[in-house]
Parts: C-alpha cells; structure tokens; sequence
C-alpha cells in the first residue's frame, strides 16, 4: 500500500504518536488489528445495536421493529422493546459486574492464603491499611499479629460474596447517609456481591421480569455491588498485599521497549501474578541468564490495567492502552506477553505468530488457543514468575532484528495518586479542596474513565476531554486505558499546569501535582467512590449534590457499563461518548437519562464529540455550585 | 412489474436480507444445510456501509431496458416475461463481465453456482425469487427485512403510499403537531452514530 494512504488511515485510528509508528509497520507487514476487524464487520446490525434483538431462548432469535408501523412489536415470549432492552442491559452489566468481582475475590483469596502462610512471595505490606479496614470490619487487632487480621479480615470479604446477612460492609459505611437514604427509598441497596449478580441472571430469564423499571433498579442494585463491593475489595486488598500507590514517576507508550534487552508485556487486569513477575524480574540469576544469551537485561512493561497496577506500586513503563496490545507485538521486540484476564483480544496469540512472541496464559479461566499455559498459583507463584520469565529469555535468541521498529519518544508520566495520597497532599483533611471549590479556584472535578474503542480514534476522545476539561478550571482524575492515554499525551505531569485554567492551575502548582490525577486501574474507580464519598461526608451532601461528574468518552466493555451504572447509581452524571445499545426503547432511554436522577440523584448522557461533552460536564458542574450556593 | 423498493432510511444494517438471499439461493434451501454447501451459497444483495454509518440494500433493479441484456455477447443474459424480470442463464454465461461494466449499480459479479455442473464463474445476480413469485410468495430478501426498508410491490402503488405519508406529515407539521419521519429513538441513533462516524475512524 502507498505510504501516503497508510498515513492517513492511521491519522484517522489513533492520536498516539507512538502507536502511529508501528501501525503504518503493522498495515505495511499486514498484520491484522482490531481497527481491520471493525471495518471487515461493517455494517453491524442495527437490532444489535438498538438492544432489540433476543438471542436468550429457544423460541428465538427475535427482534423487535424499532419502526412503528412495520415488523414485530413483539418477540415470541411477548416481550417489548422495553423488555429486552432493559433485560440486555442488565445481561452486560452483570457481566462486567461479575468481573470485576471475580477479579476481587481472587486478590482477597491470595490474602487468606497470605495469612496462613500458603502463598509464596507474597507478604502483607500495609500493615495501616489492613488494620483500618480490620476496623470498618469490627475485626480486633490489638495485640494481634497482622497473619491474624489478615485472615479475619479476607474471612470477612469472602463472606460476603455470597452472605446471608444481606448487607456489604463497605456499601453500609462509606457512602453518604444522604447517599444511601435514597439507595434505601430506591430499594437498591446492595445485599452481596454474588447475589445480585446471580439474581440479575434469573432475572433475565424468560418469564421473569418483564417490567424495564423493576429491571433497571436491579441493575443499579447489581453495579453497586461492584463499586462498593467487588470492586473496592479489589482495591483495598490489592493497597495490602502491594502497597497503597504513591507518586511515582515512569514512561509510557510503545517507546518503553528496548532494543537491547529481553521484552516482557504484562498484560491484563490482576495484579496477583504480575507483581511476582517484578519481583523476579530483579533476581541476579534470572539477570546474568538473559546476559547469557546475549540480552542486556530484563525491560518489564505493562498494558492496560495489570500495567496500571504495577505502575503505581513499582513504577514499571506502561506500553499502552488496549488497542496497543497488538501493536506492541508488531514492534517485533516483544519475547512473552504474559495475561492474565480482561481485555486481551482472542486474536493475540494470531497476531503474536507474525511474529516471535510467545503468549503466556496465566490464568485457569482464560486460556487462549495458540498460547502457552502457565497456570499460575498463589502457592508456587513466585516460582511460576520466574518459569516464564525463563522462557522469555530463551526466547530472545529468536528475535528478527530486521523486523524490530521501537518508537523513540517514550512520555514522562506521574502515577500513583491513590485517595490516601490526595488526602495527604490536601493535609490530611479535604478541606482545602472543598475551599478551593467553593471560592471558585476548581470548580468542580470529573472522573474521566474506560476503554478503548476502535469506533473512536483512539485517545482523541480521552485526551481533549481532559484538556477541555482542565481549561475550564475542573480536576480531573482518572483510571484505566484513559489514564494510561493522558499519560501518552503528558497531562499526566505536573508541567501539564500550562494547559489549565489560572485557578486551577495555582491550586496544582502549589500541591506540586499534576491537573490530571492517574488514580489507578478500572477497579480503582472505587478510589473515585471514596473520593467523592469523603468530600460530600464532610460538607454535609450526597454525593449528587457535589460540583462532580464522571465521563466514559471511549468505553467498550460491559464492565464499562457496570462502572458508569454504579457511578450513577452513586448520584454521579456520567456522559458516556458512545450509546449504550438502549435507544430501540425510548422508555429505557427516557429513564436512563432523565427519570433516574430523581431517584439516585446522577444520571447518564450520550456525547459521542468530547469537546460538547466538556460543555455538558461544565452546566451541569455550574448547576450544582449554583445549588450549593457558591 | 412489481419491484423491491428500498427506504434507505429505514435498513439499520442488519443484514437479515442478505442470509436470506443466500439461504434461499442455496441447494438446500435451509440456513444449516446452506453452511455445508458447495460451492458454498453467497448473497445477491449487499448491504454495506456508506457515509455516518448509514447503509443501503443494493441489488440488480431488473432494469427496462437491461444494459447487461444489451451488451452480453452470448445471450445468456433474458427477461421473464411473467414477471419483468432479468434472468441470466447460466450455462451460456461466460463470465466476460460486460454485463458488470455496464450496470449502473456495480451489482454484478461472479462466482460458482450448484445449479450447472461446471467448474466455471458465472453472473449470480438476483434472480428476482422468480420461483417464490410464482408461488405467490415475496421475494426472500423482503420477507426477511423487518424494518420495511424492502418492499414489494408494483412501484407506483409503493410510491403514492409514500407520498401519502409525505402530505400527512407535511398537513400536520402545518398544524403545528409533531410529525416526525423517523421514531424517536431511530432519530437519537443516526444523530449519535454520525457524530461517532464523522470523529472516528470509520468516517
């Protein structure tokens, strides 16, 4: 293909200078992406992409005419527009629910096994923060070694997976009162992690619920069963065994891999295995092996939210986002991508055969053909780590160095701002902040989370969300692949100041912090829950009462969904750059957009264009300073 | 003649025309057993993406007169007098590809098909279901198209249905009342997917 035209398609698919570099190497090779993949399914269905299409039953597939006057109104069971929108919804939301609170209870799991000593490399390492928690619990811990907590504490969350006390201990005590006095009105509050998301599943069962409203509160019910539960064990018990982030400083995009050394992506979303593949990475042996086969050294970097996870805590380089993952095989520099789940494109291990990466699944539940197994165990972890990092090594030998292309601008990038650390920042209390809002300096702040999606260009969304957004004088604060790109686009550095608004811009300068905070993975959108919690405890509000609101510009997945249903669910307006498959019922659509806020106090909108989506965050932002009369 | 009509703003790109050409094209005529065919059954209507993700159900219009009937070298290419419709016989086919040259839609082209025993390409252009018209039936690709962007009928009947709807509109809109040519929630998707169209890579 002319050179001229491979330019310009990848100026239409991604704004990462970096990613450029390798997707013109990529089209030129002719390794397919997933931007390939899109085009080759245009056009998608239409039904599909309204919500009314059923795929559930026997009787089916139906479909429902979204045109009044022509096809059918109902599917074969009877079910409306309004019905099987509202039920598909619920059907992607409880699987994003699901996991991220798989990926939960496999942290605390590891913890339980930490605490009876049958784990191998792990310890617990914030003795602080297990003990605060043993509290929020009723767990004692004077005089207790932290073993002890520790497994008091992992009992306790596992319990309430699938409990019978109908309550999470979390979703009790950290909300607002005011918050969840209209969880409670709503009859939403959460009564387990696995419960809701079981129930959701029955739900959706032919024959079940039938009523799109009764089906939507049991969403909203399930998401917050993520944000206050699954999810927020998740982050919590992660800080524990790894550490509560702190600043950090380290590089990002596909620039990260080096030329000389053996290259390892950690990629996924679990931090359990990637954590000990650090630690091993550091073992002089392992280093004088690679030495041996004529390697530099060992270059770890990561990749979506695994990649987030280690950066925070260790500092690793970040390669990308999740439409990097293919393109950091087609460097040709890549030994082993090790997964774990979430996110990895069952493609990979096609792409990573036009090349001589090896994929390395870890995990018993996310195999991959064409990969090579390496099932990973809390009991042999460290040994396992280091097992693969061997085989990446061996592998080194193999690398073309005529196909290898490395991009030569890494960005320079801060990490690690975990809700403990802006509070510090802030003097231990958040009432600089709250002063700092209320005399107009910030405004208001916004979460800007989510995905990858190759229907956007990728980070162009992210990316003038954030500056419009710190233009107008209003925080940003982030996690998963829209972290990863503001950290691609260097907002996520103190010096990105120069492009906020004078208020802003002064309060961050004199914290030393950057405008766009990089709060963690997709599971630390519970730090965001805390963060917004705390603030609307301290004035006195609900949460929806806060100058606040979160934004998705780019999102894909049904964890997605899960996410910006519990931010609304918590009383957040969310503004989401891609339509949920809801608009076949414009009842659904109606009460997603307006009718749920007089009930949980947030609600959603759709704006695919980031720079009207600012303008939307903004009124609404005014609206509630107007509220609250400042 | 009667014809199938398309109300390009009504296809959502489902594509449940083109299965049901292929299905009904195959030797089989059964969507599993069409999977098992070979040569395996391909669709003579295509549904694909123009502009703002919009899509339009193209397909040989039987035109009067046909430009491939004229140009086609061996005749293959005839009408069906009972029902006006363009007919390729496929053992005189020769696949030269005049006939693709010269058609307005770009709707010709050539593959192996399970009704001659060669081994040779040839035009496998709608056929019109002329066997399902004579049963009395629709042509497939319209029996599958739940939105009504495919309609079958004599096409001045389908035209002043259109036109009727166009003066309803057009009185109530006078009137002061809504009168919206697309549903509300069709209205939101083509507004939201052309902003995503007109940002993103597929523009």
């Amino acid at each position: 293909m002319d050179v001229k035209i491979i330019k310009e398609i990848v100026d239409m698919r991604t704004v990462d200078e970096a990613a450029k570099e390798i997707l013109e190497k990529a089209i030129a090779e002719g390794v397919e992406t997933a931007w390939d993949r899109l085009e080759a399914q245009q056009p998608q269905c239409g039904f599909g992409q309204l919500g009314v299409c059923c795929n559930r039953c026997a009787m089916g597939p139906c479909r429902i005419s979204p045109f009044d006057d022509e096809g059918p109104k109902r599917g074969v069971c009877g079910a409306t527009a309004d019905t099987i929108v509202a039920r598909n919804l619920l059907d992607d939301l409880l699987v994003g629910a699901a996991a991220h609170s798989d990926h939960g209870r496999e942290i605390v799991e590891v913890l339980l096994k930490t605490a009876e000593g049958k784990s191998q490399g792990y310890e617990i390492l914030d003795v602080e923060k297990l003990k605060s928690l043993a509290g929020e619990y009723g767990i004692a811990t004077d005089g207790r070694s932290k073993e002890d907590i520790a497994k008091d504490l992992a009992l306790a969350m596992l319990e309430e997976f699938g409990t019978i006390k109908n309550r999470i201990q979390f979703a009790e005590t950290r909300p607002p009162e005011k918050t969840r006095e209209m969880w409670r009105k709503a009859g939403i509050v959460p009564r387990s992690v696995d419960r809701e998301i079981v129930e959701a599943a029955h739900r959706v069962h032919m024959g079940v619920d039938a009523d799109y409203v009764n089906i939507l509160l049991h969403a909203l019910r399930t998401s917050l069963s993520d944000g206050w539960g699954g999810s927020m064990m998740a982050t919590e018990i992660s800080d524990v065994l790894f550490g509560t982030p702190k600043p950090v400083e380290a590089y990002v995009n596909l620039g990260v891999l080096k030329k000389d050394m053996v290259n390892i992506i950690l990629h996924g979303h679990n931090p359990v295995l990637s954590m000990m593949i650090v630690k091993a990475a550091s073992d002089p042996s392992l280093i004088e092996y690679a030495r041996s086969k004529g390697a530099a050294g060992i270059n770890l970097a990561g990749m979506c939210c695994t990649g987030n996870e280690i950066l925070m805590r260790q500092g690793v380089p970040i390669a990308g986002n999740m439409l990097n993952q293919e393109l950091a095989i087609a460097t040709g520099a890549v030994e082993a991508m090790i997964i774990d789940y979430q996110c990895i494109f069952p493609s990979i291990t096609f792409t990573a055969s036009c090349y001589h990466t090896k994929i390395i699944s870890t995990s018993e539940k996310a195999k991959i053909p064409g990969a090579i197994h390496m099932e990973f165990h809390p009991e042999t972890a460290l040994d396992t780590a280091k097992e693969i990092i061997k085989l990446a090594i061996d592998n080194f030998p193999n690398r073309n160095p005529e196909r290898v292309k490395i991009p030569s601008k890494p960005i320079k990038m801060m990490a690690g701002f975990s809700y403990e650390v802006i509070k510090q920042a802030l003097g231990g209390s958040f009432k600089p902040l709250i002063d700092a809002i209320a005399s107009g300096k910030i405004k208001g702040a916004v979460g800007v989370v989510g995905c990858n999606n190759p229907k956007v260009k990728q980070d162009y969304n992210h990316v003038t969300l954030a500056k419009e957004l710190i233009k107008r004088n209003i925080l940003v604060v982030e996690t998963g692949c829209a972290a990863i790109a503001s950290g691609k686009a260097g907002l996520l550095l103190p010096e990105a100041a120069d492009l906020a608004g004078d208020g802003l811009a002064s309060v961050v300068r004199s914290l030393g912090i950057p405008p766009v905070l990089h709060m963690g993975s997709c599971v630390d959108c519970s730090r965001i829950l805390v963060l917004l919690a705390d603030i609307a405890k301290e004035m006195g509000v609900a949460i929806s009462d806060l100058p606040a609101a979160g934004a998705a510009p780019e999102w894909y997945s049904q964890k997605a969904i899960s996410i910006g249903a519990y931010f609304v669910a918590s009383g957040v307006f969310t503004v989401l750059g891609l339509p949920p498959k809801i608009l076949g019922s414009p009842n659904v659509t109606k009460l997603l957009t307006e009718g749920v806020e007089g009930v949980v106090g947030g609600k959603f909108a759709v704006e695919p264009d980031p720079v009207k989506a600012a303008d939307l965050i903004e009124a609404h932002i005014e609206k509630k300073r107007k509220a609250l009369g400042i | 003649m009667k014809t199938v009509f398309v109300h390009p703003e009504r296809c959502i790109g489902c594509r449940h025309c083109e299965i049901a050409c292929a299905v009904e094209h195959s030797e089989s005529k059964d969507l599993f057993g069409a999977l098992f065919e070979e040569p395996r059954p391909a669709p003579r209507i295509h549904v694909e993406l123009g502009v703002d993700f919009m899509t339009f159900p193209n397909k040989c219009r039987h035109c009067e007169p046909a430009p491939c009937m004229e140009v086609c070298p061996t005749g293959a290419l005839y009408r069906d007098e009972e029902t006006g419709s363009v007919l390729v016989n496929y053992d005189k086919c020769i696949a030269c590809a005049m006939c693709a040259m010269v058609c307005p839609f770009d709707i010709i082209s050539f593959k192996k098909v399970w009704h001659i025993n060669f081994l040779k390409t040839v035009n496998y252009k709608c056929d019109h279901c002329v066997d399902r018209q004579r049963q009395g039936k629709e042509p497939a690709c319209v029996e599958a198209c739940k939105t009504g962007a495919l309609v079958f009928g004599e096409v001045n009947d389908i035209i002043r249905s259109s036109r009727r709807d166009f003066t309803l509109r057009t009185t109530k809109a006078l009137q002061g009342e809504e009168a919206p040519e697309l549903p509300e929630g069709i209205a939101a998707f083509r507004e939201i997917m052309k902003k995503v169209a007109r940002l993103g890579p597929l523009g």
